[in-house]
């Protein structure tokens, strides 16, 4: 499961990142895509704004067939402020197109990825291809909420995978 | 912006009534910065770097217990009040290049306040002003949940 996590994650954050290079966060002194699983960082009171936030929800594992099927949802929020030049008058704009982005990531084909093992992935040794695919299914918008100026939303996006042997 | 005369006297009166009352040293934990394109940082795979920074003087004193309406807060942890010398998170402020003291307490993970000791949660940091510039900073922090009785 965690190796389809892994890999959704950054098959997201690469499509999101070719769509809007402009799209950057700052994290511990360092600018990256401005993409993040939140259970992957430090917990923190602040939440990033003009960012895509990944949390991973609901789980479910069907083992009728000889390689577990594994439908996960992954619960992806997104707020912003606007802009301070503009007296956070855009805000609405700016929600749209990160509206737009995430659905041409998540719409784009193909909707299915090979998954990958990013275990080693520290050690020196390079990320390796496994024997199946990650697939998703378009993702679900919810309202828009306000909360003073943020504008914020969160679009739900169901991820299935096979668990292979051996696989945690 | 440059100092006045008052505001000076009032961070050194406050250093040495600091020191008086017995002025300990504690350490801020910092998250050292992230490692450029190690992608095993993001996906949770590799635990980052930290460092400690002395903070001297410092006057430790238990923190009231927080009531709610007239019942006392579920969270029975111990908390502390840590008032810290304004002259040393001003020389921190400045050598780490961050824009305030505020953004240095809000990315530090917690406080030391011994060898061995747990890490102290930081749940509120406010500062007492002269003329706009403070003298002492407040920390008001918390034991780990899992040093509660």
């Amino acid at each position: 499961m965690q190796n389809a996590k892994d890999t959704f994650y950054t098959m997201l954050q690469g499509r999101l990142a070719a769509l809007n290079p402009a799209r950057t966060i700052v994290l511990r002194g360092l600018e990256r895509p401005g993409t993040l699983v939140e259970e992957n960082e430090l917990p923190t009171a602040q939440v990033p704004v003009d960012a895509f936030r990944l949390q991973w929800t609901a789980l479910q594992v069907t083992s009728a067939s000889p390689l577990r099927w594994v439908a996960m949802e992954c619960s992806i929020e997104y707020a912003t402020d606007g802009s301070p030049g503009n007296g956070g008058m855009d805000r609405g704009r700016l929600l749209a197109a990160m509206d737009a982005e995430l659905a041409a990531a998540l719409g784009a084909e193909p909707h299915a990825v090979a998954k990958m093992n990013y275990a080693n992935a520290g050690s020196g040794s390079s990320v390796t291809a496994m024997g199946t695919n990650i697939f998703w299914a378009d993702p679900v918008f919810a309202a828009a909420a306000a909360a003073g100026e943020r504008l914020q939303r969160t679009a739900t996006v169901r991820v299935f995978a096979y668990q292979e042997a051996g696989e945690l | 912006m440059s100092q006045t005369n008052n505001q000076v006297c009032a961070a050194r009166a406050a250093d040495v009534l600091l020191r008086a009352l017995g002025g300990c040293s504690v350490r801020l934990r910092m998250l050292a910065p992230a490692v450029p394109a190690d992608p095993t940082e993001q996906l949770g795979l590799a635990t980052p770097e930290f460092q400690d920074l002395a903070l001297a003087p410092v006057v430790c004193r238990k923190a009231r217990a927080a009531v709610n309406g007239n019942q006392l807060s579920t969270d029975q942890a111990a908390r502390w009040d840590l008032l810290v010398s304004a002259t040393a998170v001003e020389k921190l402020v400045g050598s780490l290049a961050y824009a305030s003291a505020s953004v240095l307490f809000a990315n530090a993970c917690g406080v030391l306040t011994g060898e061995g000791a747990e890490l102290l949660e930081i749940l509120s940091a406010t500062q007492e002003p002269l003329l706009g510039r403070p003298y002492v900073y407040r920390l008001l922090v918390r034991a780990p949940l899992a040093q509660a009785v």
